[in-house]
């Protein structure tokens, strides 16, 4: 919302600057993006140097076909000379004179010049150039009652300051600059002009055909008759206001609707009667199949739920959101039918959500307008109307469903005190509710006025409206904390000491994205209308983001490459919702082993039981020769190398699944008094025999005395035959109770060598 | 059995001789060589050791090798000394060379930021709630007091699988499956990936990580929220911010405000960080609306709280002056080394 400052100090008597009002109101209001500026700067008395015109004498220049020689009356005792390249005006005509000297909008001074041998002192100035519309057709004719050498600022808001404000859903009632104006009275203490618009006199008594079917989505419908209305310019001063809105200034009836639209927050339509089939005014939803183009020149198709206001026959302007183009006011309108209307919030933004159509009117609706607005409405644009268009106000209707009642809340100033943390004596807190617009009775019943209505309905929205006018008082303390308690879950733990195992050994965390472009699961949950082709579906593993990472790191050149990630993914289940578990992905350069490595290195270091690790089969993404399940923990493997050039290890592990099989408390266990006895054993063994089976078996022949078995070594070759393979392990044994005799060592390896004989037809190799 | 050679020797020469050659020996190996000379095995001391049989003689020779013992020890150890300064005088190290190489790993700059406010968070007693990603608007909307007019309702704001599923647009939801499950008091923290339906430039994304707070308690006020986000915002920024409060609106807070940190990068002077205002938005917060609290069935007379938002991406991108937030998402460890 852009608010003119003068327009504003039409409402209240304001002295403080725009940028302090700006930075209160940021405070305790809404959001000041910015304070701007439109149009003429007035610093050093700019002001002075811009005066009203009259063209005594006018004719081509003599030297240059294009250009105008003008004697201008500025109200010196002498003429000045001024040349122009525009051809809109002759003797007579009242101008827009900038002298030299004159700072104009831009930046830019003016100064004393010769045209093609002629003396210009001064510029006839076009609107564009007052920054009062785009209109730069040609020099802005000004009306001639205007005295020549008055000041233009005189006459109309040259320059000034604009608010630029960013007003939350709740407060509908600031999308307006009386809205603003009430609000600044009642923080400044200073009495806000009463609502602009005062009622002409009604000049006729035609009938006007209103007929609302659908009084919940059109609460009041105030329909007004004029006739003869001339379609032309607004004056300067309405242009100014709307321009410094942020609005086109387009023909003064339209004008008109905008500016109360601005001033009250009731955005209005004018409809030429004419176009109306049967004159007629019909407030309903729209019928099957049923179409209009709008004035946008878009065609659209309505859906029933769409409220449209509608002739005899047919939707002439989708409710509150835009008219259509075959009602719309023209040069050649005559009369108008003038809608000063109230919808109902939720219908029009789905309505204007539906049609991907949002307006400055539908913006307003949406959030909420005053019923009792409407009224207040129609007066102002009728008084403009007779005013700035010539016409006679002929007809009057008001058709009202139920308005609502203005909420009555019971309010405890202590209540706010303990809320705010911050003691406001109670009659303070009165005071401020009543020049907020709240009636406050002796017993703290408060009435809510009709433009705050929506927004306060209970105690605690007004415990706001106390807070927010105090809120740099507040003080600074911390909850009394009378029972706390703060630590992390064992699993948040767990998920620390997992990052901090990763990252130490040399594995760069990654954050990638959980929706992704394919996933290897076809279960996968796919949202139905996503933002993009990349974000379709919700993973289900977090390889793939790991992938896109390492492509993008060989595209870059980096070496050295492992990543890990630690996020959710997204399994389908049986209930509404998906299975949500924490997964944990690595991808290292360097193939199986490695990945396999950091599996092994992160159980160690979680204290946790290395996972028995089994041949997987085909997993996505990987080597199927190459993949490995690691118990009930997860998967380990090598990328297959369709996916990315050289050899990548992967692994993804579940964050529960690990939970379960790491131990809460770790138990101490002697490794220290009694010495280890370290030994060599050589098996020949059929080749397919894995490494991980024989060790398993050696572990359950020779027990918890066993203490490690590592495949240290494999060898294939002439020398242990065809189809098998020597594989050496380094054994260790160690006892808790007693030193391990070399009698004892000799009896663990023979049951180991027992057992891997029996299992596996291996044989020790001496 | 060997035959029997009398002792003829002069131990007092054997022991001048000795204990001379020991005094020279300028090197370990020459004192090695002595060794075997003197105390070795075929040494002359030995082999009348081994051949000696009466007493007297057997206790002088034993003496003497005890004395030559002690003698070639304490050359040994001077030696010894001496070969050690000579090494620390002469060896030399190019201290400019590169150290070992160890590939160094490091966490996303968002787990350090989210660690760093669960820290100050632990501190103060609160407890941290991972909750679920993809919500009802049960939980997402409903128990957020959110109206159903609200355009964050909207598929044009928010990403649906259905009408009733989500992808949840805050971590609050967790809040409310907490204050469900659970009485008063409730101190929480929710960090955690949320999403809506932005398009990617350089400060948004579809997919961000939120940290949201909530504190329901006897007596809780906003003096208590400001207190807490002044704790965290200087945890964060530095001991000299300041914090302040502006008003505005949010279904889930009434009162709600927007909480303002004083600017890190320029004191308050204004700077482009804070667009010259000396102030930097840090998110939202307010005092939990009693709407709320009735959703889960608490008695908003009996208890009260504050509830705060803030964005994790946020502050990498402001603490750390990184300028655009892609690149917290591209992984690319030119970028995560940094940090
Ligand atoms: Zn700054």
């Amino acid at each position: 919302m852009k608010v003119p400052y003068t327009w504003l100090r039409e409402y209240v008597p304001i002295e403080a600057s725009a940028e302090e009002v700006a930075a209160r109101l940021a405070v305790t209001t809404a959001e000041v993006e910015r304070v701007s500026w439109r149009g003429v700067s007035d610093s050093n008395g700019n002001f002075g140097n811009f005066r009203v015109g009259r063209v005594l004498e006018a004719g081509k220049h003599p030297n240059a076909d294009r250009l105008q020689l003008c004697q201008v009356d500025v109200g010196d005792p002498e003429p000045r000379q001024i040349i122009c390249g525009a051809w809109n005006f002759g003797v007579g005509a009242t101008v827009a004179v900038g002298l030299p000297g004159a700072v104009v909008p831009g930046g830019m001074t003016l100064e004393r010049v010769k045209l093609r041998g002629s003396a210009s002192e001064g510029m006839i100035m076009s609107e564009r150039e007052l920054e009062l519309s785009q209109d730069h057709s040609g020099i802005m004719l000004l009306p001639d009652d205007w005295t020549p050498g008055a000041l233009l600022a005189d006459y109309f808001a040259l320059g000034e300051p604009i608010l630029e404000l960013e007003v939350t859903g709740n407060r509908p009632d600031l999308l307006a600059v009386y809205g603003l104006a009430r609000e600044i009275a009642a923080l400044y203490r200073l009495e806000l002009a009463p609502p602009p618009g005062t009622d002409p006199e009604l000049v006729g008594d035609e009938p006007v055909q209103i007929s609302v079917d659908d009084t919940g989505g059109c609460p009041r419908y105030v329909g007004r008759l004029f006739r003869e209305v001339k379609i032309s310019h607004s004056p300067p001063w309405l242009k100014a206001r709307l321009t410094g809105a942020g609005m086109r200034p387009i023909s003064n009836v339209v004008d008109i609707t905008n500016y109360v639209m601005l001033a009250l927050g009731n955005p209005l339509h004018a409809f030429d009667l004419e176009r109306l089939a049967e004159g007629k005014i019909v407030v309903r939803r729209a019928r099957p199949g049923e179409e209009m183009r709008t004035l946008d020149g878009v065609d659209r198709s309505l859906d029933p739920r769409d409220l449209v206001i509608a002739d005899a026959n047919k939707p002439v302007a989708i409710a509150g959101i835009m008219g259509g183009e075959e009602s719309e006011v023209g040069d050649d309108t005559g009369s108008i039918l003038l809608e000063s209307a109230n919808f109902e919030p939720v219908g029009i933004l789905e309505s204007s959500e539906r049609l991907k159509l949002r307006t400055e009117g539908s913006n307003r609706w949406e959030k909420g307008v005053d019923p009792h607005l409407a009224e207040q409405a129609a007066k102002l644009a009728t008084e403009l109307m007779v005013k700035l268009s010539g016409a006679r106000w002929v007809g009057h209707a008001d058709i009202q469903g139920d308005l609502p009642e203005r909420p009555v809340i019971r309010f405890r100033p202590e209540r706010a005190d303990e809320l705010n943390g911050i003691s406001i004596p109670p009659e303070e807190q009165r005071g401020l509710l009543e020049r907020f617009g709240f009636g406050v009775a002796k017993d703290w019943t408060v009435t809510v006025p009709t433009f705050r209505a929506r927004d306060i309905t209970r105690e605690v929205d007004l415990v706001e409206e106390i807070a927010r006018v105090h809120l740099d008082q507040i003080p600074f303390t911390l909850p009394a904390r009378r029972a706390m308690w703060g630590r992390l879950t064992r699993e948040q733990r767990l998920r620390r000491r997992i990052e901090d195992t990763l990252s130490g050994i040399g594995y760069v965390e990654a954050c990638t994205y959980s929706l992704v472009d394919s996933d290897p699961d076809p279960r996968a949950i796919r949202l139905p209308d996503p933002l993009s082709a990349e974000h379709v579906l919700l993973r289900t593993t977090l390889v793939g983001g790991l992938i896109r990472s390492l492509r993008r790191n060989l595209d870059a050149g980096n070496e050295e490459i492992a990543l890990f990630e630690i996020a959710h993914v997204y399994l389908p289940g049986d209930g509404d919702l998906p299975d949500e578990p924490v997964r944990i992905a690595g991808l290292t350069e360097g193939g199986f082993a490695r990945a396999k490595g950091a599996v092994e290195a992160l159980h160690r270091a979680l204290a946790a039981p290395e996972p028995s690790f089994e041949p997987a089969g085909e997993l996505p993404f990987l080597h199927p020769r190459k993949a490995a399940r690691a118990g009930a923990v997860g998967w380990v493997g090598e990328l297959n190398p369709e996916l990315a050039p050289g050899e990548w290890g992967v692994f993804e592990l579940d964050l529960d699944a690990l939970a379960e099989v790491v131990r809460d408390v770790v138990v101490y266990e002697d490794v220290i008094s009694y010495p280890i006895v370290k030994q060599d054993l050589s098996f020949v063994v059929a080749d397919e025999v894995a490494a991980g089976s024989m060790i398993e078996a050696a572990r359950e022949a020779a027990g918890a005395e066993m203490r490690r078995m590592d495949a240290s070594d494999v060898y294939r070759g002439p020398q242990v035959g065809a189809g098998k393979k020597s594989i050496t392990f380094a054994v260790a044994f160690q006892s808790s109770e007693q030193t391990l005799s070399d009698e004892d060592a000799a009896a663990l390896r023979e049951k180991i060598v027992g057992a891997l004989g029996d299992r596996f037809g291996a044989t020790l190799r001496t | 059995m060997r035959g029997t050679r009398v002792v003829q020797m002069d131990v007092e020469q054997l022991e001048q001789e000795a204990r001379s050659a020991l005094e020279q020996a300028k090197s370990l190996e020459q004192l090695e060589e002595l060794r075997v000379r003197y105390l070795g095995r075929s040494s002359e001391l030995k082999l009348a050791l081994r051949e000696v049989r009466d007493r007297e003689t057997g206790m002088r020779l034993n003496a003497l090798r005890q004395s030559l013992e002690v003698a070639l020890g304490e050359k040994r150890s001077a030696l010894e000394h001496g070969e050690l300064q000579r090494k620390l005088l002469t060896e030399n190290v190019d201290v400019t060379l590169p150290g070992e190489h160890f590939v160094e790993g490091h966490l996303h700059l968002i787990t350090q930021i989210r660690r760093e406010v669960e820290d100050i968070f632990l501190g103060l007693g609160y407890m941290i709630v991972d909750g679920r990603e993809v919500e009802t608007t049960h939980y997402n909307f409903d128990g957020l007091n959110m109206p159903l007019w609200h355009p964050t309702r909207l598929p044009s704001h928010s990403l649906f699988l259905n009408d009733d599923v989500l992808l949840r647009t805050e971590t609050s939801p967790s809040q409310i499956r907490v204050m469900e499950a659970q009485a008063p008091p409730v101190y929480m923290i929710s960090p955690g990936r949320v999403y809506r339906r932005d398009t990617t430039d350089a400060t948004h994304s579809p997919v961000f990580h939120q940290v949201e707070g909530l504190a329901v308690d006897r007596g809780i006020s906003l003096a208590d929220l400001k207190g807490t986000l002044l704790h965290l915002m200087r945890a964060l920024f530095g001991e000299k911010r300041e914090l302040r409060f502006r008003t505005h609106f949010f279904p889930f807070t009434e009162p709600s405000i927007e909480p303002d940190v004083s600017c890190h990068m320029c004191d308050g002077a204004g700077c482009p960080v804070c667009k010259q205002s000396g102030w930097i938005e840090m998110g939202g917060a307010g005092i939990v609306d009693p709407n709320v609290l009735e959703f889960v069935g608490y008695d908003p007379e009996e208890v009260s709280g504050f509830a705060f938002g803030l964005g994790l991406e946020r502050i990498a991108l402001l603490r750390h002056r990184v300028p655009d937030i892609r690149l917290l998402w591209e992984n690319d460890l030119r970028f995560s080394r940094q940090f």
